[in-house]
């Protein structure tokens, strides 16, 4: 097995998951020495009627919680301010975010500014300027999300917060919360999450920590992502949910890589979310890599396909067989969802013209250390819908 | 702006109920079976002088707690563990976790190792308080439901087994 | 994957690994804001140059505050309080601990005293005390097997008292643990094996067990991946750097495991034969870590069998059957006990009969076997096994493990 002669890992997250989860609220906040909490959501949360389950989970607790329900699809520095307000007024002591991408984002800056001076957020904006632990955040998932809640990152009008600190304290992920969603959407944060997970896991610059997270992500996305499409299996969706919660962690335990540059610029002129998108990207970026110079392409075959498949492939076809595995997993995907989900870049809207452009924006100013070519020949196949290297 | 709200959590007192009356049943059927049954005997008479254990469900109960008299003999002493030492304390972590062993779904072995439970005290004092419990299960519960409750169903006579059990109900109803 | 119907997962330690991990020491308590560090230690470790090489290393980039190696094997209340003033005289505002168990539970135990400002450590035992964040505190482990670096618990005794206090709290596990090859590079390669093979026993039955769940099982299969990749590498040839950083790993990862999802019956008995025989907890574990999976097989030989391909590669995993390869772990385990027992000229034990203490002596008597299985039922361990366990089954389990024979699966009470 790979280590590498130094790395270094964190992670402050406490996952609890399965049934009852949100029963062990009352628990978890006295652990973090909390009594009172915000409680941060959106209207989509409350008609499905999510909210009172946690309120239902406090019950015999003895605890007051104040709940905002308001949260926006793009929310704000006066919302932020607003917030915090309620927070200081109504002595909160820390944060639940039910839901997913704005929801936690918003907590997130809520909680840089309640843990210090709130002019601090834009001070504080950039690559781990925050250098002091937050009050407690929990972050309580439902059905799909950004793939970014669990990671340190959080963005919010126009800024973008990095910093190990903002990792949630703890996630819950309880059943009843992980409700059925549309096909595009869960396909959209799994691919997100897998494809955190298979750069992590492939670079060169891997770690045993990180892999430990990786690892169970991409085995339970890998049999669990087609069923959950075909059939919304119950506890398969429970397996995401968790694949998207480690996804998340690993994503803030490696340095950015290609699929997230291009994806990114490309989200940006396609209609297609940015988990679509970058799924699309996936398997040709990795192909892409699949015999460069201490990559570990072939291992990942043993998370995604599983011990039996990985046990029965000749080591020089592993890469290739891992690699093919997404690719099968799309096809199955892109017809059970009647071509709803793209395949190729073409199919999600994006002009040949408009590559260049893509390239451009991810190649920026040098610093992401990718080069033109490199990424003009992925988009071009992922446009396409032609593998780079052909068997 | 109807975005912002206080609520403060109800209760359920059903489910309280319903744990308080099991967990009274639990501890005066573990007194009785401390004199029917030659197992749990011993097991208390390892255990020190004035030994008393609570078992109870966070954050504010309901509880019981037995313990070992002057004289010796195990008692049921009631379900306020306020002012009393206790040697071993055993929390469940809330009261729907406490439903799920109270309504047989999760034996204590399943909601032990899923952390559904906080034990405070010496762990000799609990793997016998644990064997304790598990006897119980096996007197009190009919067979297809000890059986989930115990990770080994055990092979008793049947005097043990039958008379053994109508004692206890029986001593447990009647509390002595 | 298997996905448990409900599981918790912690691991809040930073892990620093490489060649030269101590070196960012200095950063690591920068970013938690400090820099005046009490160093902790014991008299085997400062004996073996540890103490020097950790003090070397950081020397310019901290103020060291102070430094001691008066922790006995032991931990005790009196040295508890005796280290916290000398935190406090020094103005400290940071502890390393440098070496093993009792170091960390020692160092723990000065950080609540320190942090809390507590004049009875009493108040804080049990679980769930502590309330709040505790001074910076790094590891530094110097055997690659407790794993007590990424461990939440820890026992500090009061022997006026006859007390045990044991401090259960997320706020014990150290902010940092130090993963360096240096400080394992002259451990002896008896003591070698004992210790990775202890951390091997923490993988295998946090993967067996009844608390196990995807986060503790990924650590699980990677620290038993790189343990059985490296051990017999590094016994044969001890200055093997990478390979004893690959060990290390494979400790913190084993402990990542069992601190969440706890061990079994070899555990259960480990501790036993221990406290009634003095045997080293390593070895322990070494010898009965077959038996513990033969005696649990019936419940749970799919996962056992899974742990085959982390053992032994994927070779020999696509050449065993499926329903053959419990049994195969189980070989593949033995095998490695007696691999290592031949590279160490016998040092290795592979059975209980073949112990002996630093005078040749044997250390497990056979009539010490009922007292063993006695002690067996006072251990919490037992919890997390998948099958019951009584004093019969102990005892049949430790005849067997102190024969050197497998166990008899047709005498197991089932349940």
């Amino acid at each position: 097995m790979f280590f590498p002669d130094n790395y270094e890992f964190y992670c402050p997250v406490k996952i609890n998951s399965g049934n009852k989860a949100l029963e062990h609220l009352p628990v978890e906040l006295d652990a973090l020495n909390a009594v009172k909490p915000l409680i941060l959501t959106d209207r989509v949360v409350v008609k499905k009627g999510l909210i009172r389950r946690i309120t239902s989970a406090f019950k015999d607790s003895g605890i007051t919680m104040d709940i905002f329900d308001g949260i926006p699809q793009a929310p704000d520095l006066k919302l932020v301010r607003r917030l915090m307000n309620i927070y200081r007024d109504t002595g909160c002591d820390s944060i639940i975010a039910v839901g997913g991408g704005a929801v936690v984002d918003t907590a997130k800056a809520l909680d840089i500014v309640v843990s210090g001076k709130p002019e601090d957020l834009r001070d504080v904006a950039g690559n781990d300027l925050i250098k002091n632990p937050l009050g407690p955040l929990v972050f309580v998932p439902t059905a799909s999300g950004t793939g970014f809640e669990t990671s340190g990152f959080a963005a919010l009008g126009g800024m973008v917060f990095s910093s190990r600190f903002l990792m949630p304290d703890l996630v819950v992920i309880d059943p009843r919360m992980i409700t059925s969603e549309k096909a595009d959407a869960v396909v959209a944060t799994s691919m997100i999450a897998l494809a955190h997970c298979a750069e992590a896991y492939t670079c060169p610059a891997k770690n045993p920590m990180i892999d430990t997270y990786a690892y169970p992500a991409m085995q339970f996305i890998g049999e669990n992502l087609v069923n959950v499409i075909k059939s919304g299996d119950r506890k398969g969706r429970l397996a995401l949910a968790n694949a998207a919660t480690m996804a998340g962690i690993v994503f803030s335990g490696t340095s950015r890589g290609i699929i997230h540059e291009l994806g990114w610029t490309v989200d940006d002129i396609s209609g297609h979310s940015h988990g679509i998108c970058m799924g699309i990207l996936l398997p040709y970026a990795l192909e892409y890599n699949i015999n460069s110079e201490g990559y570990h392409m072939s291992d990942m075959l043993l998370p995604i396909a599983g011990p039996e498949i990985y046990a029965g492939t000749a080591k020089n076809l592993r890469a290739r067989k891992a690699i093919n595995f997404i690719y099968d997993m799309q096809h199955d995907i892109h017809d059970i969802s009647k071509g709803g989900i793209p395949l190729t870049l073409k199919d999600a809207g994006i002009s040949k013209d408009a590559l260049q452009g893509i390239a451009g924006a991810a190649v920026g100013d040098g610093h992401t250390g990718f080069n033109m070519d490199d990424c003009m020949v992925i988009l071009e196949h992922a446009w396409e819908g032609k593998p780079i290297i052909s068997f | 702006m109807g975005d912002f709200k206080e609520v403060t959590a109800g209760n359920k007192p059903f489910k309280k109920a319903y744990v308080a009356i099991m967990l009274w049943f639990v501890g005066r059927a573990i007194q009785a079976a401390a004199r029917v049954d030659k197992d749990v005997k011993k097991e208390f008479e390892k255990l020190p002088e004035d030994f008393t254990f609570c078992l109870g469900v966070l954050p504010k109960g309901p509880y019981m707690i037995v313990g070992k008299n002057e004289k010796g003999r195990v008692k049921y002493l009631g379900w306020k563990p306020g002012g009393k030492r206790i040697d071993l304390d055993m929390k469940i972590k809330g009261i729907e976790a406490a439903i799920l062993m109270f309504t047989f779904q999760e034996s204590t072995t399943v909601a032990t190792a899923r952390d559904r439970m906080i034990v405070d005290g010496e762990v000799p004092y609990a793997c016998a308080i644990v064997r304790v419990l598990d006897i119980g299960e096996v007197y009190l519960l009919p067979k297809f439901i000890a059986r989930l409750a115990v990770k080994r169903y055990p092979v008793w006579s049947f005097s043990r087994k039958y008379i053994g059990r109508v004692r206890i109900y029986f001593r447990s109803i009647l509390g002595y | 994957m298997y996905l448990p119907e409900y599981y918790e997962f912690c691991c809040r330690v930073k892990i620093i690994a490489g060649h030269d991990a101590l070196e960012k020491i200095p950063e690591a308590l920068e970013q938690l804001h400090a820099g005046r560090p009490l160093i902790i230690t014991d008299k085997g470790v400062s004996a073996a140059g540890l103490a020097n090489i950790v003090t070397e290393a950081i020397k310019d980039g901290v103020t060291i505050g102070a430094i001691t190696d008066d922790v006995p094997q032991d931990s005790s209340l009196k040295i508890v309080n005796q280290l916290a003033g000398m935190y406090r005289d020094n103005d400290c505002d940071s502890i390393i601990a440098v070496g093993g168990g009792s170091v960390m539970d020692t160092a723990k135990g000065v950080n609540i005293v320190v942090s809390e400002n507590a004049d009875d450590l009493m108040k804080f035992s049990g679980a769930g005390a502590l309330k709040k964040a505790l001074k910076p505190l790094v590891v530094i482990p110097t055997t690659s097997g407790t794993g007590s670096e990424v461990t939440l618990v820890a026992v500090v005794k009061d022997h006026e008292r006859h007390l045990k206090m044991a401090f259960v709290s997320y706020f014990l596990l150290p902010n940092v643990a130090i993963l360096d090859s240096r400080m394992t590079l002259t451990l002896p390669p008896v003591i070698t094996a004992a210790t990775a093979m202890d951390a091997m026993a923490h993988a295998v039955e946090a993967y067996t067990g009844l608390a196990k769940n995807p986060m503790s099982d990924a650590n699980a299969i990677a620290a038993i991946s790189l343990i059985s990749d490296n051990l017999l590498k590094v016994i044969k040839n001890p200055s093997d750097r990478e390979g004893r950083l690959a060990l290390a790993n494979g400790a913190t990862l084993a402990g990542a495991a069992f601190s969440n999802s706890m061990v079994g019956v070899v555990h259960t008995l480990g501790h036993a034969t221990g406290s009634v025989c003095g045997v080293p907890h390593g070895v322990c574990m070494s010898i009965l870590l077959p038996y513990g999976l033969e005696y649990n097989m019936h419940k749970n030989a799919h996962f056992t069998g899974e742990l085959l391909l982390p053992l032994a590669g994927v070779e020999v995993y696509a050449g065993t059957p499926k329903h053959l390869r419990a049994e195969g772990t189980v070989a593949y385990i033995r095998k490695m006990n007696r691999d290592i027992h031949d590279a160490t000229d016998g040092g290795h034990a592979r059975f209980f009969e073949e112990v002996r203490d630093r005078d040749g002596r044997r250390m497990v008597p056979r009539e010490k076997l009922e007292d063993i299985a006695r002690a067996a039922l006072d251990d919490g361990s037992i919890f997390y096994n998948p099958e019951e366990c009584d004093y019969e089954d102990f005892l049949m389990i430790i005849k067997a493990a102190w024969e050197g024979a497998p166990l008899d699966r047709e005498l197991i009470k089932k349940g």
